[in-house]
């Protein structure tokens, strides 16, 4: 799989309905919308380009984060005056009213540090689109990026072309982090 | 939980200082600070206000000039039961005894925020700014009292009522086999005041000293009504003799 | 996109005759990325000998003035600063609440301004949010500083120590402690999170360390629709949930008076107060900042203008408004209904030895705001909005040095009245950590993209001019 060879096709800053365009094109040919990926230096949404919607766990692993930090609260708040008791100001061993103030800050701190966790670790895994990159992304510029049989090259060149785009075979996949 | 604890408590130390008999001497003060290694900071910084006294004889003028009069009072922690000190302290260090019924401060648990010197209504906490014990000459360092820590820089410190006292005098009852008896721990200030203006003792029997000086119609608290709920009550004095 | 409306981007280089006062904004003058992201990073890369000089003095201060001399408190005592009983808390507390204040300002900002999806913010989110980041850096060392024995202040910290004992879960210096913790944390990577493609710009157009840096912090940053899609998702999660987080904070700040037993700080109204005093500060001091990256930062002239300061400045006389609504709410219920010690109090702050400080006070962060801020054109012209802004925040340093130690020297019991005075060690410290956010901001200016290119991008490609009858008008569309 790894063996094929990526096509990129570059559109200018403001040919956002051509890029659309050229999507629905290659979808005309055949190319199913997994082996395609767009990338872009502005944010577009899906429904602008006619894509399908991407997924992503980074709000789920935000709720979860948020529940472990409830708990660990609920520990600090209820659990440890237990564990070695102290009276302070005639106050009770667990006083309710002043949870509320550690369960709001580690609730938080849990939901805030685990959404960034969410981000780090889904930037970090390996995506299952078509892989490949080209400087000019970041000025502006939209990419297309996508698996075709090689007997689809010559109409592609001519649909893309047509569009405006400027394609370049078998983009390199250079190392854009660490590892 | 709350049952056990009730179970060990048999004592609610208390003090009355009557105002009557008071006459500023400050006897008092020079005893606590002997008993309690109190250290002596300095001509500059007792000056600037850092001198450390765990009690101060407030000393307040009546009356217009040349027809004044002093009044004094003698005022040290007030070992509130519900001490606004200690809910605030981020690390437990001051703490209400269950044992003795009294305000305890914990001077390796303090880091020093100070958070409990600004919320005690009456001031009666004192700030080791810098490391005093260092100053103390050779052999002055023997008069320091085994019994009581000496305290280091950074941390916070007051009037505990001499819990070692009260400990030495429980343990030598417990020795013997009897209850502690009416005015056998007497704490350094009562000790040492040569009006017997303050009486020490244990307020939950009601038959001792204390508990019958503090039902007098003299008694009222330092700043009743913050609801501190404080242990050392006042009889007030008619200003006889100053007091 | 529909007919009637023009987009600007297709006319990059041939502005309308009719539109020309539109180009006065940012977002209706818009330049191809490729020149935004060159100027962007050449106001990364261009050092002059002042900004060097900057640097050496500031750290040779930082240095002096705060490492040194905090290391010598350290050694020798709280002692040597000018507290004394009964003013436990002086300039240590009062340049903590100054610092946290002053870091509301970026949250506000880039999330309050976000959720209302005013365009305005756009160039200046990230100055904003790196005013957050180190505020917040310059004010956590406050609670150390002030701590009498720093070297154990790990005590605080949720974990049993050996005797198995926790820190004590109900007293506000603990809540301070989680409150400061997570709006630091939260701010750091709220900060980081709309960097990411600003800093995959940043690696495609750099070499050397300057290459290694970007590329590891930008995460193999393509720009894909998962990665766009994640980050829009979580920037969201964030401007939602960092605004509660914020208030909470200064909240908790302002609870650490408001639960204490001292007469004026036992005020129900503490918190929202205080909430507003930090953001009247904070948006002024956002406001200094940009003037000041407008003079001194190459091609900032660009990206911040004279409209972004109008509407800052707008929001500064809102926030001075509500400021005083609160302080009076506060003055009046306790003058009127109060104790003793609160009526003798007030009287002592407005005609005690130290009354100057609360006249300058209420001069700098109501009349002056109220005078000039009214006032378009002054709005408009940077160099009253520096000395204004300037002014705002030496007020708001005045409102908590009122609060602390003017309140505290003046309680129950008058035997106990004392006055305080900031000593050099004090002043020397908080000197030093004013150079520390100089130092770091200086710093941050030409490491990391100053402005959001993608957001300024994505904001100018959603600002389209409408005809209406024979005038056209601005619109705004929702890219997202």
């Amino acid at each position: 799989m790894a063996r094929r060879i990526i096509h990129l096709a570059l559109f200018k800053e403001d040919q956002v309905d051509e890029t659309a365009e050229a999507l629905e094109a290659l979808r005309g040919m055949g190319i199913v919308d997994r082996d395609i990926s767009v990338i872009s230096g502005t944010p577009f949404s899906e429904k602008m380009l006619g894509r399908p919607m991407t997924w992503t766990r980074v709000p789920i692993i935000a709720i979860a984060g948020a529940v472990v930090g409830f708990l660990v609260a609920a520990f600090l708040n209820f659990g440890t005056p237990l564990l070695y008791p102290i009276r302070v100001g005639g106050m009770a061993l667990q006083t309710i009213p002043t949870s509320f103030v550690i369960f709001f800050e580690l609730t938080m701190l849990g939901l805030l540090i685990s959404t960034f966790i969410g981000v780090f670790v889904e930037s970090i895994s390996p995506s299952y689109g078509p892989a490949g990159y080209d400087p000019r992304i970041s000025d502006g510029q939209i990419g297309v990026l996508f698996w075709a049989p090689p007997e689809l090259d010559p109409k592609l060149h001519e649909t893309l072309t047509g569009l405006g785009a400027e394609i370049i075979h078998g983009t390199e996949t250079k190392k854009l982090w660490l590892f | 939980m709350a049952e056990q604890i009730k179970e060990q408590v048999n004592e609610r130390w208390g003090m009355v200082i009557d105002m009557n008999l008071c006459t500023g001497c400050n006897a008092c003060v020079t005893a606590c600070a002997m008993e309690n290694n109190i250290p002596w900071v300095g001509e500059d910084d007792a000056g600037y206000g850092r001198g450390i006294y765990w009690m101060r004889i407030q000393r307040y003028w009546e009356g217009e000039y040349p027809e004044t009069t002093p009044s004094y009072q003698p005022v040290m922690c007030q070992q509130c039961g519900h001490a606004p000190c200690e809910p605030v302290c981020p690390v437990f260090a001051t703490v209400h005894s269950e044992e003795e019924q009294i305000n305890l401060q914990v001077y390796n648990r303090c880091i020093g925020t100070r958070y409990c010197a600004n919320n005690c209504p009456y001031f009666a906490r004192s700030f080791n700014w810098f490391d005093y014990s260092y100053q103390i000459p050779e052999p002055l360092n023997y008069y320091l009292n085994p019994n009581v820590t000496v305290r280091r820089r950074g941390v916070m410190e007051k009037c505990t009522f001499c819990v070692q006292r009260i400990h030495a005098g429980q343990e030598q009852a417990k020795a013997q086999g009897r209850a502690v008896r009416d005015g056998e721990v007497v704490p350094a200030c009562a000790q040492a005041c040569p009006a017997d203006a303050i009486i020490f003792g244990d307020l939950s029997d009601p038959n001792s000293r204390v508990s019958q000086a503090a039902r007098s119609q003299r008694s009222y608290t330092l700043l009743e009504a913050l609801g501190t709920e404080p242990k050392v009550i006042y009889l007030k004095g008619e200003g006889t003799y100053g007091g | 996109m529909a007919a009637e409306v023009k987009p600007i981007a297709n006319t990059l280089h041939t502005p309308s005759e009719e539109h020309e006062e539109l180009r006065e904004q940012l977002m209706f003058d818009p330049r191809p990325r490729e020149e935004l992201n060159r100027m962007v990073l050449d106001s990364m890369t261009h050092t002059t000998p002042r900004y060097w000089t900057a640097v050496g003095v500031l750290t040779v201060l930082v240095l002096t003035l705060l490492l040194g001399m905090w290391g010598y408190l350290i050694f020798t005592g709280i002692g040597i600063s000018g507290e004394r009983r009964p003013n436990y808390w002086g300039i240590f507390i009062v340049t903590f609440v100054f610092w946290i204040g002053i870091s509301h300002a970026g949250t506000f900002v880039s999330a309050i301004l976000r959720v209302f999806k005013a365009e305005f913010r756009r160039p200046f989110t990230r100055a904003a949010e790196l005013m957050t980041t180190f505020g917040l850096a310059a004010g956590a060392l406050w609670p150390l500083i002030h701590l009498g024995r720093v070297w154990v202040f790990y005590w605080m910290i949720p974990y049993p120590n050996a005797r198995w004992l926790w820190p004590n879960f109900r007293s506000p210096l603990v809540w301070d402690l989680l409150a400061i913790t997570t709006y630091l944390l939260s701010s750091t990577i709220y900060l980081f999170l709309p960097l990411l493609p600003d800093l995959a710009m940043a690696r495609d157009r750099t070499t050397g360390w300057r290459h290694a840096i970007y590329r590891a912090l930008a995460l193999g940053w393509r720009g894909t629709e998962a990665e766009w899609a994640r980050l829009r998702k979580a920037i969201s999660i964030f401007a939602f949930a960092i605004i509660p987080v914020m208030f909470s904070v200064h909240t908790i700040v302002s609870w650490d008076f408001a639960m204490g037993m001292v007469g004026g700080w036992n005020s129900t109204i503490f918190g929202p107060y205080f909430i507003i005093g930090a953001i009247l500060s904070g948006v002024s001091a956002v406001i200094t900042i940009l003037v000041v990256l407008r003079a001194t930062l190459k091609n900032m002239t660009y990206f911040i203008r004279p409209e972004h300061i109008d509407a800052l400045g707008k929001l500064v006389l809102v926030f001075s408004m509500a400021w005083a609504y609160f302080f009076f709410n506060d003055y009046l219920v306790q003058w009127y209904g109060g104790h003793d010690v609160v009526r003798a109090l007030l009287s002592f702050h407005a005609s005690g030895p130290d009354a100057w400080i609360w006249y300058c006070m209420l001069l700098f962060n109501i009349v002056i705001p109220w005078l000039t801020l009214w006032n378009k054109k002054l709005r408009r012209t940077p160099w009253v909005m520096l000395v204004v802004t300037l002014l705002i925040n030496v007020g708001m340093y005045f409102e908590r040095y009122t609060i602390i130690p003017l309140t505290l020297g003046h309680q129950r019991m008058p035997f106990d009245w004392g006055e305080y005075s900031p000593r050099f060690p004090e002043i020397s410290l908080a000197l030093g950590s004013l150079c520390l956010f100089m130092l770091l901001y200086l710093l941050a200016s030409r490491l990391i993209p100053m402005v959001p290119v993608w957001e300024v991008r994505e904001g100018q490609e959603a600002h389209l001019v409408r005809k209406v009858g024979k005038t056209v008008v601005p619109t705004v569309s929702e890219l997202d």
